[in-house]
């Protein structure tokens, strides 16, 4: 079964736009999504539209049908077609400089375990330093943890406060860890950088803290911007790190699972990265490495092109998307704020499509564990699918805010989804409903 | 008369029910693209507290699957193209198909809740099937992986570490076969010879003429490096071999290096679940991986690395290191960052399909090397040449040697046949070239890897056939 390029985007031409994709026409596209659900966590799974997802199943059936076929003439040319969207989308220089991989979580493995290798190889010395937020993704220190610190070297973690009031806070906090770092002749390898932190969700500053990196001597910045493409501006050349990577299903509506990872071309970067599942093409650079890891379902990373084109069909596409959610997160947030009678972590122009509400104090969340319950209790009670994050009281501190959510706004997202998710918690509460008493 | 009514309802009824059943979820004869308003209702329709799949065909007596079933659960193939190079990327039916479709819809209707609730009791369910086929102890041996090419990189990791952290001295070694996979040999480089490790190639002659002469040069090469004070940390041996595709006889080597004092061995069964009788307890080895996407008939793309309970190793980790690190591996690798899933999640649904065959999956394996060493000989006779193994050498797959008139005399050339054949003959199969020892120089250089898996007719072989016939009589050569 022959099947042309052509076959598996949407319009080869532009045409020009008469009529955006309508209210409707979004609803259709996520039917698939469970319609008793309040889904205001997007930031967790991200989402894909139904026509992203057929042309997926064209590729997965190519696939199938020939496999010989596809891998020969149609799997490399379709993965490069994806890198050359991506490398106009944020701006790099090389397509070379743009390698398709699972997810930030793999990203983050590539660039660790080529600084366990700087460790092993005595480019680095054992107590040179690895810089991180405290708010960096769990898994993400554990990958630090596993090569790292394993290798010997020495990890720095910079505190943030939460709730945050503005980015000269967490510029402070980040210039004192890297004096700590550079402290007793030791150098400072490498700079872990969130672009957006999980949880609790806030922008980080990451143009400011790449330049305080060059002017302290930083070796290599990596940004994890695991939620940044179709959420904030990504733009390599100003943001200048050396990596940055970014996961693709979470706001920029491909299935699970793609991300890229960004590997600054430079005269002085004698690094060389490798995917770990090394297979066929090693040594032949990083994105053609991982271009081919084995026998595997590949299509997620083939379906850029008809991603471009759903998004397309938007005002001002994906920079509209993202302007449109994150003006509505603050909208509902603030809404939802009020109802509850308590706050925002963080000021607006530090949110992006996401937001961190305070939930009520009643609720007597006092724990990791707690949130965790609160989470279940929502979905499985009132059909609300929000994550919660702990914020542990300060000494000294009584009655406060331990709890806050994280909301989501992506264009599926009706307001309806968040008065029920208000009306949740204005339930628990007057129902005097507390995590400790709750098994 | 009543044969013929008892006939009737073994191959009609059932191929009825089936035409009802409607799994042509991916044939190429329906429309493909579901459309919005039947994509609603088709999403709506799913429970989503229901784990298995939908569809299942009951035939009204207990019968065996049928050859039109068959054909209809592999209609999604290519009908131009004799498929006979199954060895490479595999083959999944119909209805696997649609069983993971239905995870991914699961998925992606509420990820959260198929996060907390349902992804780690499927993986579970998917390691202890597997725990089964291969007959391990225990189903904390087992992790699901997504390929041979993972479990590799696994293992060899940890041998970096080991050097790194000075458990291994520079200089130890790895043994390998010089038929090993080209990625696993890069593997080897990227991980333990840059960690400072050793590397060991046994010579291996093509055509082979027995299992003796494999184990021997094996042995040769473990004794004349222990004689020089080598320590041999790690073996890694095919089960079957991917170019050539020969059957190693692993038992055998594996006591070799116990007897040496190898300290781990590593099985490579790439091609082992369905081409070859996987009984890890038997072959004794450490480590035992294999694909179950090639002969097991699960989609791209999935794959378990076995690790033995009782032997102490350092403990293994997945590359892409989560939240779960160092809960163990097989904890590990059940989660890696958010991906597709699925493909591990359908082993139940494999083990359905192949349990509608007689003999289950072991009938499949029997019948298709039977097939393949028929069809083998059909060819060798046709262009008269001769096989690369004896037939106890070969599983489901077999080298055919290739006319040498056509005059192929490098790696390219056989690239440029296979390219050939797909293109102009509608033939897919893997074409492979062999240096000839000096002393043969009237030996084939190019050998056929032909295949053999359910779906195969004997007009692919024929196709094939023809297609060599045409192009020696063509006068078709490389030279």
């Amino acid at each position: 079964m022959a099947s042309s390029p052509n076959h598996h985007n949407g319009s080869a031409s532009k045409k020009p736009k008469l009529t955006f994709i309508t209210p409707d026409e979004i609803a259709a596209e996520f039917s698939h999504h469970d319609p008793a659900v309040a889904r205001i966590n997007n930031g967790s799974f991200g989402s894909c539209p139904d026509s992203v997802l057929q042309s997926q199943r064209r590729w997965q059936l190519q696939y199938l049908s020939q496999p010989d076929d596809f891998y020969f003439n149609h799997l490399k040319s379709g993965i490069l077609r994806s890198r050359s969207i991506i490398q106009r989308l944020i701006n790099a220089d090389h397509v070379d400089e743009v390698s398709l991989v699972d997810n930030a979580t793999t990203a983050a493995a590539i660039v660790l375990q080529q600084a366990a290798w700087g460790f092993s190889e005595s480019k680095f010395e054992k107590g040179d330093a690895v810089v991180m937020l405290h708010y960096a993704y769990g898994a993400v220190k554990k990958s630090i943890e596993a090569y790292v610190t394993r290798a010997g070297g020495h990890v720095i973690e910079v505190p943030l406060p939460f709730p945050l009031n503005s980015n000269e806070e967490i510029v402070s906090e980040f210039k004192k860890a890297l004096e700590k770092g550079k402290a007793n002749g030791r150098r400072v390898r490498l700079a872990v950088i969130d672009h957006i932190t999980s949880m609790p969700c806030v922008v980080i500053p990451v143009r400011e803290l790449v330049r305080i990196c060059r002017e302290e001597g930083v070796d290599q910045v990596f940004v994890d911007a695991a939620h940044s493409i179709g959420c904030t501006e990504v733009d390599m050349k100003e943001i200048g790190a050396d990596y940055y990577t970014s996961n693709l299903h979470k706001w920029f509506f491909c299935p699970p699972s793609i991300a890229f990872l960004y590997c600054r071309k430079s005269p002085k970067s004698n690094v060389e990265l490798h995917h770990p599942v090394v297979s066929h093409e090693y040594g032949n650079g990083l994105a053609i490495e991982s271009a081919w890891i084995g026998t595997r379902d590949y299509s997620p990373q083939l379906v850029v092109p008809a991603v471009l084109d759903f998004v397309e069909r938007f005002e001002g596409g994906i920079e509209g998307i993202r302007k449109r959610n994150h003006d509505a997160v603050v909208e509902m947030g603030q809404m939802l704020a009020k109802a509850w009678g308590t706050h925002l972590g963080c000021p607006p122009e530090m949110c992006a499509s996401m937001v961190m509400i305070g939930l009520p104090v009643r609720l007597g969340i006092s724990s990791e564990k707690d949130t965790l319950k609160l989470r279940t209790h929502l979905r499985e009670k009132f059909g609300v699918e929000v994550p919660i994050y702990f914020r542990p009281p300060k000494n000294g501190e009584v009655e406060v805010v331990t709890g806050y959510c994280r909301i989501s706004h992506q264009v599926y997202n009706k307001v309806d989804d968040y008065y029920k998710f208000r009306d949740a918690i204005n339930q628990l509460v007057s129902d005097g409903f507390t995590c400790a008493l709750h098994t | 008369m009543a044969l013929r009514i008892i006939m009737f309802y073994r191959y009609y009824v059932p191929h009825l029910l089936l035409r009802q059943q409607n799994i042509q979820i991916l044939g190429p004869k329906l429309s493909f693209h579901l459309s919005r308003a039947s994509s609603y209702n088709y999403y709506r329709n799913l429970n989503h507290t229901d784990t298995q799949t939908n569809f299942s065909i009951k035939p009204k007596f207990s019968s065996f699957i049928t050859d039109s079933e068959i054909q209809i659960e592999f209609s999604h193939h290519d009908p131009g193209v004799a498929r006979i190079n199954n060895g490479s990327f595999g083959c999944s039916p119909a209805s696997v198909i649609a069983a993971l479709q239905q995870w991914q819809l699961k998925w992606l209707r509420q990820p959260d809740h198929f996060y907390f609730n349902e992804l780690q009791k499927g993986i579970l369910k998917s390691r202890k099937a597997v725990k089964d086929l291969i007959n391990a102890e225990d189903v904390d041996e087992i992790s699901i992986v997504d390929n041979a090419t993972t479990a590799v990189a696994i293992v060899l990791h940890q041998m970096q570490w080991a050097f790194s952290e000075g458990k291994f001295k520079k200089g130890d070694a790895v043994i390998i076969l010089q038929c090993a996979y080209g990625a696993v040999k890069n593997s080897i480089k990227a991980y333990f010879s840059r960690a400072g490790g050793y590397v060991i190639e046994v010579p291996f002659q093509f055509p082979v003429k027995s299992s003796e002469e494999i184990v021997s040069e094996f042995q040769m090469a473990l004794v004349k490096e222990k004689a020089g004070g080598r320590r041999v940390r790690l073996a890694m041996i095919d089960h079957v071999t991917s170019m050539p595709s020969v059957v190693l006889p692993v038992k055998k080597l594996v006591e070799v290096c116990r007897k040496e004092g190898v300290d781990q061995v590593f099985i490579d069964g790439a091609h082992g679940v369905g081409c070859v009788d996987v009984d890890v307890q038997e072959i004794g080895a450490d480590f035992y991986t294999s694909n179950l996407h090639k002969w097991f008939f699960c989609p791209a793309s999935v794959a378990f690395l076995y690790c033995r309970k009782s032997v102490t190793h350092s403990e293994l980790h997945h590359p892409m290191v989560s939240h779960d690190y160092g809960k163990g591996l097989a904890i590990e690798s059940g989660w890696i960052g958010t991906r597709d899933y699925s493909p591990s999640l359908v082993v139940p649904s494999a083990v359905e399909f192949t349990n509608r065959f007689e003999g289950g999956i072991e009938g499949i394996r029997r019948r298709n090397h039977d097939a393949v060493v028929e069809m083998g000989n059909m060819l060798a006779k046709a262009w008269g040449t001769n096989l690369g193994t004896p037939p106890d050498m070969c599983a489901s797959m077999i080298m055919v040697g290739i006319p040498a008139c056509l005059g192929v005399s490098s790696d390219d050339d056989a690239l440029k046949l296979r390219t050939h054949l797909r293109e102009n003959f509608g033939v897919e199969v893997h074409i492979y070239y062999q240096m000839p020892r000096h002393e043969e120089v009237a030996t084939p250089a190019g050998y056929a890897r032909v295949s053999h898996q359910v779906y195969n007719k004997v007009d692919d072989y024929y196709k094939f056939r023809d297609a060599i016939n045409q192009l020696v009589s063509d006068g078709f050569t490389y030279t």
